[in-house]
């Protein structure tokens, strides 16, 4: 259950453990335990092997075990809301998507945390962009073609996303709104369900996960004609980015990522030493490899780089999700 | 025999419960068009039918007698107590306390007196519990009481 | 290549000791966990994830398969002794299981389980093999229109499942597609019936409601009722063998609860569920004497677990194929595939044969292998039932919590079950059917979100669920379910 006054009590403890603990012993000691890792999603999931992809070679690293304890739910935030709930102790961290940090304030009623001031961010893991795809009996051959398509007669074609405000349904959102097109928006539980009604007809397109077009490609039944990230991608790295074709915007880009963060109130030594063993981490080839066949890019950064990509984030969403409660 | 309470009883809450769920959809939720069926949509007609469904239930039970069928309250009380204990201690207590505590809240209600078999019952149980989740599974659960 | 030198390989890779080795080891841990009630084999799988990451990726995929299906053997035995049923495919087991239970024949509900079990997914594997082709295009062939319209089906005729009057069993569907309303709607991103509980966004915890509705039900009212009887008596090993009567009551149910699973399991999703519901409708409707369901008839337990675990096989094809996973499991048995590299797709038969036909043929063993150790294991299990039921019942509920927990560590969920369960007793009590509550809540979101994406891709024109075939043909057949018994009725008069 969540506590309504999640916040003062968080700040409470923060304050009463800053005031305690002289920084440079603590830091000295740590870590004298287990650390615990919540994820916001089950046990195999991609930001779960993500977050066990580093685990590991943290734990190493650190001479401590790190617990991955997955709490899956309402996209990522049950698990923000556990890990907020155990306090700022210093062996309580989350690694999860970019939803529950930029979008959940504005589509989750009583989210119990504001992402600004309970949430200290440690370092960005690794990014995925989203391709758009669509049959390989579809007419359009590039974006190009495909966005005069959809001028020509608005809402024709239509696109699959995995939920109301899912990181498909924005981009596509972001994409229609850049392009000054409209796509009419048919809603998916995953990304399997998308390329399925693709491949079977009943839709035209959609923006998904590189990794989840690929096979389909593969096999000569689809095509992406484009990708959301400002570089070619590595799995993928045929497909054209969108920015600057097609008449869209140079900056045009929309990515999933995955973040190592801790509460608010931790101890900045040991936020300092996390990221550091994360850097570390996420530059060895061995990771990168197999972060890259998931379809992620490593994306290593300093904290502040992730409180600035937060921020970005949350105004260019926000946005888009303003623009589609306007639409409605 | 006696009057068929328990349809005319839960007939009437069927009924009363679809029309709440109707309600409370209409006032906050779109109900959209056949094109755009919207999240009040489903919700409305299911509530309308739990309705009617609910009043074909309870109506004839008025007139009806059925054979006497007696409402165990005690041990509803145990067992539905002794759950919410578990799940309300669990955090506080861990796995080891909260089990204790279940089982004993649980075993209250079995018609067996003697508090001996009772102790020895809850002893074996959280020790099953320790073997095979903590053990066994590894479960990823609070065990001992917590500092805080 | 052909499909003899496939399952040639398929055998090299599937008989590599190794490879053996973590089945029988997967095996095993399915079915000790499994016998855990609502704890499946998401649990064990869980434990074993990070083995997967160091071990080859047949044997990794091997053994996650076998946990698979030893949790399916595993349930079967908490919901035919206990009424503790995980999953609803294992609640349609209890309908007559556990009745058999109480009747003293708990060792030939058990036999049935698993020999039906083991019948269907070898007889699933045999149609897999033959109809791989064809049962993957099976799953791009069913649009949204399909599905809906075969799922209306599946919910009217599996309505007769439950026993009484019809208003009662209908009250049941509908309030369990009302609750199947919690959470997030899919299309709109509403929150409904919420309430401000962030732990409901995802709706309600089907362990949880399965366990309470079944499990914490029958407790509260076996408490008092338990202690008149006292245990069933002592049982000989010859009594847990089914009679010659009872063999013969099962070849049949099999046959029709596999072709039925083997058909639904390729469309991913509900194949499992609705099969297993549908299966137990159609032993009813062909039996001479249906009024024995529900009190212990046999084929209500051979059709349906014929029927799930036959489609648990067949569904492994989208899974591959289309990279659609039919349920959790099935999503991070693919999760450890990708980790290896391998990407599921349709070029999967091509590119790697020996993991497709490895898989297969690991099937067939892994099943094997839970028959053999299963069987032994009858015996130990019925005797459990010896333990007077106050002894059993407390350590039931401390079961039934962790159960809940395991799903998505919330102590939330397990305030839910207790809630659920005093409701479940109160309906028990007024003789209302859980199961078909059960049904509702499963199908009636599925039933939803693809009934409004119907409407959506055909822009509000409600002809589509005529104007496409397979839709049109699942509308009659949904019509003349719903017509026959009337004109029979009538006529009658």
């Amino acid at each position: 259950m969540i506590r309504r006054n999640l916040r003062p009590h968080l700040m409470a403890t923060s304050l009463v453990a800053g005031v305690l603990m002289s920084t440079a012993a603590m830091a000295q000691d740590w870590p004298s335990q287990p650390l615990h890792v919540f994820v916001g999603f089950p046990a195999g999931s991609s930001p779960d092997t993500i977050a066990r992809l580093v685990a590991d070679p943290l734990a190493d690293a650190l001479g401590q075990p790190v617990v991955v304890e997955n709490k899956p739910g309402a996209g990522g935030v049950i698990g923000v809301q556990q890990m907020l709930a155990k306090g700022a102790d210093g062996y309580n961290f989350g690694i999860n998507i970019n939803g529950p940090m930029t979008t959940a304030p504005r589509l989750i009623k009583d989210l119990g945390y504001d992402p600004a001031t309970d949430i200290a961010p440690i370092g960005l893991i690794a990014t995925s962009p989203l391709v758009l795809a669509v049959s390989s009996e579809f007419e359009a051959a590039t974006a190009d073609e495909f966005i005069a398509a959809a001028r020509d007669e608005p809402e024709a074609i239509s696109y699959g996303s995995v939920g109301a405000g899912s990181g498909a349904h924005l981009t596509a959102e972001l994409f229609s709104d850049a392009a000054d097109v409209q796509l009419f928006h048919i809603p998916f539980q995953s990304y399997a369900e998308v390329t399925t009604s693709i491949l079977g007809g009943e839709i035209d397109s959609g923006f998904m996960a590189p990794s989840a077009a690929l096979p389909h490609v593969q096999a000569g039944t689809m095509k992406m004609l484009g990708i959301t990230s400002l570089e070619p991608f590595a799995q993928v790295p045929d497909v054209p980015v969108l920015a600057g074709h097609a008449g869209l915007p140079d900056d045009f880009r929309a990515e999933l990522w995955n973040a190592l963060f801790a509460p608010a109130g931790t101890d900045p030594a040991i936020i300092t030493r996390l990221h550091t063993e994360l850097d570390t981490i996420l530059n060895t080839p061995e990771v990168q490899e197999k972060m890259l066949a998931m379809g992620w890019q490593v994306q290593p950064g300093t904290p502040s780089d992730l409180a600035d990509r937060i921020t970005q984030d949350t105004a260019m969403w926000g946005g888009v999700i303003d623009a589609i409660d306007q639409g409605n | 025999m006696q009057r068929d309470y328990y349809d005319l009883i839960w007939g009437g809450i069927l009924a009363l419960l679809g029309l709440g769920v109707a309600a409370y959809a209409v006032a906050h939720y779109d109900f959209g068009s056949l094109r755009r069926m919207g999240p009040g949509f489903f919700p409305v007609l299911l509530g309308i039918g739990l309705a009617g469904l609910g009043t074909i239930i309870a109506v004839p039970a008025f007139g009806r007698t059925t054979e006497a069928r007696a409402f165990a309250w005690p041990e509803t009380i145990g067992v539905i107590g002794s759950l919410l204990l578990f799940g309300l201690l669990l955090n506080r207590l861990g796995l080891m306390g909260s089990t204790a505590i279940t089982v004993l809240v649980a075993s209250s209600v079995a018609p067996r007196k003697g508090i001996l078999w009772r102790l020895v019952l809850t002893v074996v149980v959280t020790a099953l519990v320790w073997v095979l989740f903590v053990l066994g599974l590894d479960m990823s659960i609070p065990v001992w009481p917590q500092g805080y | 290549m052909t499909t003899l030198e496939g399952l040639a390989q398929g055998l090299n890779v599937a008989l590599d000791p190794s490879v053996l080795i973590y089945s029988l080891f997967g095996a095993l841990l399915g079915t000790l966990v499994g016998v855990l009630p609502g704890i499946g084999a998401m649990a064990a799988i869980t434990l074993l994830l990070p083995i997967t990451y160091y071990i080859s990726s047949q044997a990794a995929l091997v053994m996650l398969a076998a946990v698979y299906y030893g949790a399916q053997y595993g349930g079967a035995v908490a919901s035919i002794l206990l009424r503790l049923p995980g999953t609803p495919q294992s609640a349609v087991t209890t309908l007559d299981g556990y009745p058999m239970a109480q009747q003293g024949r708990a060792g030939v509900a058990l036999f049935t389980a698993m020999i039906s079990s083991f019948a269907g997914s070898m007889l699933g594997i045999v149609i897999l093999v033959m109809l791989a082709g064809w049962l993957s295009d099976l799953a791009t062939s069913f649009g949204a229109a399909e599905y809906t319209a075969m799922m209306v089906m599946g919910l009217v005729a599996a309505s007769t499942v439950g026993t009484g009057r019809p208003a009662k069993a209908l009250a049941m569907v509908v309030l369990g597609v009302i609750l199947g309303c919690v959470g997030t709607d899919v299309n709109s991103g509403v929150q409904r019936f919420t309430f401000g509980q962030v732990q409901l966004l995802d709706g309600i915890n089907l362990v949880a409601l399965a366990m309470g509705l079944f499990g914490l039900a029958e407790v509260i009212g076996n408490i008092r009722k338990a202690e008149r009887h006292g245990p069933p008596a002592k049982v000989s090993l010859r009594q847990l063998i089914p009679t010659r009567d009872d063999v013969r009551h099962l070849f049949a149910p099999i046959t029709r609860g596999t072709l039925l699973g083997s058909f639904f399991g390729a469309l991913p999703g509900t194949g499992s569920t609705i099969s297993s519901f549908l299966s137990y409708a159609l032993e009813r409707k062909v039996s001479r004497n249906p009024e024995r369901f529900g009190h212990g008839a046999i084929e209500g337990i051979a059709g349906p677990e014929s029927a799930n675990n036959s489609a648990s096989i067949t569904a492994f094809v989208p899974t591959l194929t289309l990279g659609i996973p039919g349920d959790p499991i099935m999503a991070l048995m693919l999760g450890a595939l990708v980790i290896h590299g391998i990407q599921p797709g349709p070029m999967m038969l091509q590119d790697h044969p020996n993991m497709f036909w490895g898989l297969v043929v690991s099937f067939g063993i892994g099943n094997l292998f839970l028959l053999i150790l299963n069987l032994p294991l009858i015996g130990i299990w019925v005797s459990m039932l010896r333990i007077p039921f106050r002894w059993l019942y407390p350590a039931i509920i401390v079961f039934v919590c962790l159960g809940v927990y395991s799903v998505r560590g919330a102590t939330f969920d397990i305030v839910m079950v207790a809630g659920i369960g005093a409701i479940g007793y109160a309906l028990a009590v007024a003789a209302f059917s859980p199961a078909l509550l059960l049904l509702g809540f499963v199908l009636g979101p599925l039933i939803e979100t693809n009934m409004r994406r119907a409407l959506l891709i055909s822009r509000g024109d409600a002809m589509i669920f005529i104007e496409r075939p397979i839709a049109c043909g699942f509308v009659i057949a949904t019509v003349l379910l719903l017509a026959v018994p009337l004109v029979k009725r009538i006529r009658t008069r």
